[in-house]
Formats: C-alpha cells, sequence, structure tokens
C-alpha cells in the first residue's frame, strides 16, 4: 500500500506540470476520466505515456498503448501494478 | 428579460438532456425500466444479421455471372462467408493468449494481409470469371467496411479485455444498424461497454442526449438549405422560393475548380472556400449525428463524432473535434503503435513519425480502402484520379498537425512555468481564423476534380497572386 501511495503522490505530481492550468487536479477523484474531465487533453497522453517509459520502464513497445489504461489517476496506477508484476 | 435571464433561458433550452425532473420522469418509463442493457443488445445483434445481409446484398451486381448459378446465391454465399470470417476472428480474440507471437504482436496488420491476399487471389482469376469469382468480388466489395470495425474486436482481444466476451457482444458494433461510413462511431467493444448504460436512470440520460443530437440534425439541415439557397442559389433548396430567387451566387469549389477559376474574383475564390468549410463542417456534423444519436438511444451515452470544431483554437483540437471517431480510428491503428515503438530516444521525431503515420499513412490508406470498386477491379488509374491530389491533402494536414502538436507541447512547458492568464479574446479570434485559412486551404486538395496535380497547384498558388 505505502508503495502504491507513493506512485499515487509521484503521479499526481507529475499531471500538475502536465494538467490545463485553468482546472484544479484537486477536485478530481482517482477514477474520473482525466481527458473528459477537463485536466489534461489527449495530447498530454503522450506524455504521460513518456513519463512511465522512464519512470517505471514499462515498454509500451511490447504491450502497445491502450488509452483506457491512461483514463484516470487509478487506471495508471493499475497499470504500473500490472507491469511491475509481469 | 436581461442579458442573464436569457442566457439563463437558453442554456435550459440546450441543456434540457441533463434536466433532473426530465430524466428522473423518463427513467420512471416502463419501457425504459424493460429495455435493459441485454434486450437492447439482442434487439442490436437480429439487427446486426439484417444489417449484414441487406449490406452484401446491396453491393454492386457487376460481377454477376448469369451462366453461373442464381445472382441471390452469390450474394448470400459472401454473408454466409463473411460471417463465418467474423467468429473466426472472434475466436481468435477470446483465445488470444494462444495465437502465435507475431500475430499477437500485430493483429491488425495480420488482417489487413488476409484481405489483401483475396484481392490479389481476385484480380489474378477475375479474367476467368465465374460464381466463385463473383461471390470473391462480393466478399471484397464488404470486406472495406467491416475491416475497422474488426479490427476494434482484434485491439480489445489484444489488450485482453475482450476473452469473456460473447459473438452479440461484437457483431452488433461490426454490422451496426445505424450504418455509416467505414470508420465506425463508437469504436468498438472497450469504449462501447464503458459507455452502456446499466440503470433506468442512465439510459434515460443516454436517450435525451439521442435526442438532442437528432435535433441538432434538424437544425444542421435547415441551416445547409438556407446556405444553399441564400449563399449558392440551389433551386433545389427548400428556401429557394422563400427568397423568390435571390442569392449572393458565390461557387461551390468543385465549380471553381471545374471553371479553372477563370472570370471568377479572387475575393470570391476565397470566400468560397471559407463557406466549403463550414458547409462541410455542417454536413459532417448532421451525419455524425445522426449515427451517434441512434447509438445513444440504444443506451450507449458516446461522445459526439463532431463537437464544434469551428472555434478550435488549433489545428490539433479542429482535427479532434471535427472528425471525432476518424481521428481515433487513425489514432488507434496508425499513431499509437507507431509513437509505442519508434524513435523512442528523439521526442521530437517520436511525434512527427506518429503524427505522419496518422494523419498521412493512414488517411491515404483508409481512403485507398474507401474507394472499393476501382480497387476490386485493380482499377490503378481510376485509383489515383481518385486519390492523386488526396496525397497533398494529407501530406500538408499531417504537416500542420504535427507542427501545433509540438508548438503546442512547448507553450505547455512555457505556460508551466509563467502564471497562466485569461486567454485574451484577440488571441483566441486571431487563432481560430488561422485554423479556418489552414483548413480551408488544404480542402483546396480535397475536392474531386478531374484536373491534374499540375493544374490544380496552379490554381492553389493563384490563390496568392502567383
Amino acid at each position: 500500500m505505502a508503495e502504491r501511495e507513493r506512485q499515487r503522490l509521484e503521479l499526481i505530481e507529475f499531471l500538475r506540470t502536465i494538467q490545463r492550468p485553468d482546472y484544479p487536479l484537486d477536485g478530481i477523484d482517482e477514477e474520473s476520466s482525466l481527458v473528459e474531465s477537463g485536466l489534461i487533453d489527449s495530447l498530454a497522453l503522450l506524455q504521460i505515456v513518456t513519463y512511465l517509459e522512464q519512470s517505471y520502464h514499462i515498454d509500451f513497445n511490447e504491450r502497445g498503448i491502450d488509452p483506457e489504461d491512461l483514463r484516470s489517476v487509478n487506471s495508471i496506477l493499475e497499470l504500473i501494478a500490472r507491469d511491475s508484476a509481469s | 428579460m436581461n442579458v442573464l435571464g436569457l442566457r439563463g433561458a437558453y442554456r435550459t433550452i440546450s441543456q434540457f438532456h441533463e434536466n433532473p425532473r426530465l430524466v428522473a420522469w423518463l427513467s420512471a418509463q416502463p419501457w425504459v425500466i424493460g429495455f435493459t442493457a441485454e434486450r437492447r443488445k439482442a434487439v442490436l445483434f437480429f439487427g446486426a444479421i439484417i444489417a449484414g445481409v441487406a449490406g452484401v446484398f446491396s453491393r454492386g451486381a457487376r460481377w454477376r455471372d448469369y451462366r453461373a448459378l442464381t445472382p441471390w446465391l452469390e450474394h448470400g454465399l459472401a454473408f454466409l462467408f463473411l460471417l463465418g470470417l467474423l467468429f473466426a476472428l472472434y475466436l481468435a480474440v477470446i483465445h488470444f493468449k494462444q495465437l502465435p507471437a507475431t500475430v499477437r504482436r500485430r493483429p491488425q496488420i495480420w488482417l489487413h494481409l488476409l484481405f489483401w491476399l483475396l484481392l490479389v487471389c481476385l484480380w489474378f482469376f477475375t479474367k476467368r470469371g465465374g460464381f466463385a469469382v463473383a461471390v470473391l468480388a462480393l466478399i471484397l466489395l464488404s470486406f472495406p467496411y467491416l475491416i475497422w470495425r474488426a479490427g476494434y474486436m482484434l485491439l480489445s482481444g489484444q489488450r485482453g479485455k475482450a476473452f469473456n466476451s460473447r459473438f452479440r457482444d461484437h457483431l452488433f458494433y461490426i454490422w451496426p444498424i445505424w450504418d455509416g461510413t467505414n470508420t465506425p462511431p463508437g469504436k468498438g467493444h472497450d469504449y462501447l461497454s464503458r459507455t452502456q448504460a446499466q440503470t433506468p436512470e442512465a439510459y434515460a440520460r443516454a436517450i435525451l442526449g439521442g435526442c438532442k443530437l437528432l435535433l441538432l440534425v434538424a437544425i444542421w439541415k435547415i441551416c445547409l438549405e438556407l446556405l444553399g439557397a441564400l449563399i449558392y442559389g440551389d433551386p433545389k433548396s427548400s428556401f429557394s422560393a422563400l427568397l423568390h430567387g435571390y442569392a449572393v451566387g458565390l461557387p461551390r469549389l468543385k465549380q471553381i475548380l471545374g471553371a479553372r477559376m477563370l472570370e471568377i474574383p479572387l475575393l470570391q475564390v476565397w470566400l468560397s472556400l471559407y463557406l466549403e468549410l463550414i458547409w462541410e463542417t455542417l454536413s459532417l456534423a448532421a451525419k455524425g449525428h445522426v449515427w451517434v444519436g441512434v447509438i445513444r438511444l440504444f443506451g450507449f451515452n458516446i461522445f459526439r463524432n463532431t463537437y464544434k470544431p469551428l472555434l478550435a483554437r488549433t489545428i490539433v483540437e479542429f482535427w479532434n473535434r471535427y472528425y471525432y471517431y476518424f481521428k481515433e480510428l487513425m489514432m488507434e491503428c496508425f499513431f499509437l503503435p507507431t509513437y509505442a515503438r519508434h524513435f523512442r530516444q528523439r521526442p521530437r521525431l517520436r511525434v512527427i513519425a506518429a503524427v505522419f503515420a496518422a494523419a498521412f499513412v493512414g488517411n491515404m490508406y483508409y481512403h485507398l480502402l474507401q474507394h472499393k470498386e476501382p480497387l476490386v477491379l485493380g482499377d490503378w488509374n481510376k485509383l489515383w484520379s481518385l486519390l492523386g491530389a488526396r496525397l497533398i491533402y494529407c501530406a500538408l494536414l499531417a504537416v500542420g498537425i504535427a507542427i501545433s502538436m509540438l508548438r503546442q507541447q512547448r507553450q505547455r512547458s512555457q505556460v508551466q512555468a509563467s502564471v497562466a492568464g485569461p486567454p485574451n479574446r484577440v488571441f483566441t479570434l486571431r487563432a481560430i481564423a488561422g485554423v479556418w485559412t489552414f483548413f480551408a486551404l488544404i480542402n483546396f486538395w480535397n475536392v474531386t476534380s478531374h484536373l491534374t496535380i499540375a493544374g490544380r497547384a496552379r490554381l492553389f498558388f493563384s490563390l496568392f497572386g502567383f
């Protein structure tokens, strides 16, 4: 749990650097879609991919990019957990 | 009533689909409660069979060989083959892990290879004619409509999200009763499952959302009729009589290309370019709202196909809003695989390569498959005449999107570094005008015409006084 919490905090810290300036991240719950809520645009998804590659060495070359995996804070954390388990 | 009051009234009317009292009333209706998600899917499944039969039987009878068996048998066999193929693909999806590694890695490419293999067989045997060739031709004429939809099914399998799905969970979006182009609105199983209403309240919201889109269709069609009568002087428009034949009399872009712009003042040509963009946006919105509206009536609360693209401030934003499901198709089939696999150490080149894969390669390939009749006939001259100018259109589109994406990335990091203020109105209007100009200009290469590329290029440069 502590590991997941650390990953969550780091992810939120990263999202703050790519979010739209006029949308508060605090109002978004972990299940909310990041794009649909307006927090980030679809282009920012690419930056999330780069973040996951660099920070967690996730190999999207093997698994492909599924936009659903990058949908919300929770789905990104699940992707990290799945990848480290495999 | 003051301005604020008017604004409030407009919002109440335009957002009627979110009115809590209306939602509560509709969700209490017995037919909304009784028409559960499972029942709706069952209707769509049987509708898919009918749509499939109608689709295959409507294909051209050009290859019908009257020496062979009865013509309907050819269509019937083609339908059964395609249904069998879709079932085989479904089996592959639910047993995805058992497929060979090369297929698992790029399932869509294998599906397209199968199409091209069948096509080459047809070209090889086409002169022989006969029953089998006629059946094969009918299969291949129907294939481009199914290939992208079946591709979404394979993507679900690749992502491990369809192993416990049923055939009926896929068939209804592969042969949808809402019809449409080769682009699948609502994408595939994953997105549709996520957006499917499971409660009467959610279903009521989806129905109201669908009704709103169908109302918008009527409004956009009235606007198109009005535009046709007032601007273009279209005698077929319902408003022509009402306006007593009065019209500005601007030519359509196609007419301008046909007349090679001779004797048409430059100002009129430029006005026509912008109006063509508005016309095409309204037409596409009207068509897309019908498809999405019907899908919503069946309880899938999916995104609109077109959402205010004329208010987009960047080229990327316009592309995202203009034809959302086409953009998504290009993203999922071309952009993301390229982005995931190539130039990972060079971020800018990575974006550029992925954009070109989607907006240029994917876009061209999609439209090649769309011209199914010359493709099945192997008529390359016809294909070149239909698609030659589109090469320039797609190249310009890709360059525009790549620049727009890279600029947006740079601006975002700059905005993060400074404090962001509210958007400046003049800046916003200038940005919107820039986007309109870009898409109006590249549309010059997208309109069908008998002109050669060189002829079209001469006309294009004459827009700037050359």
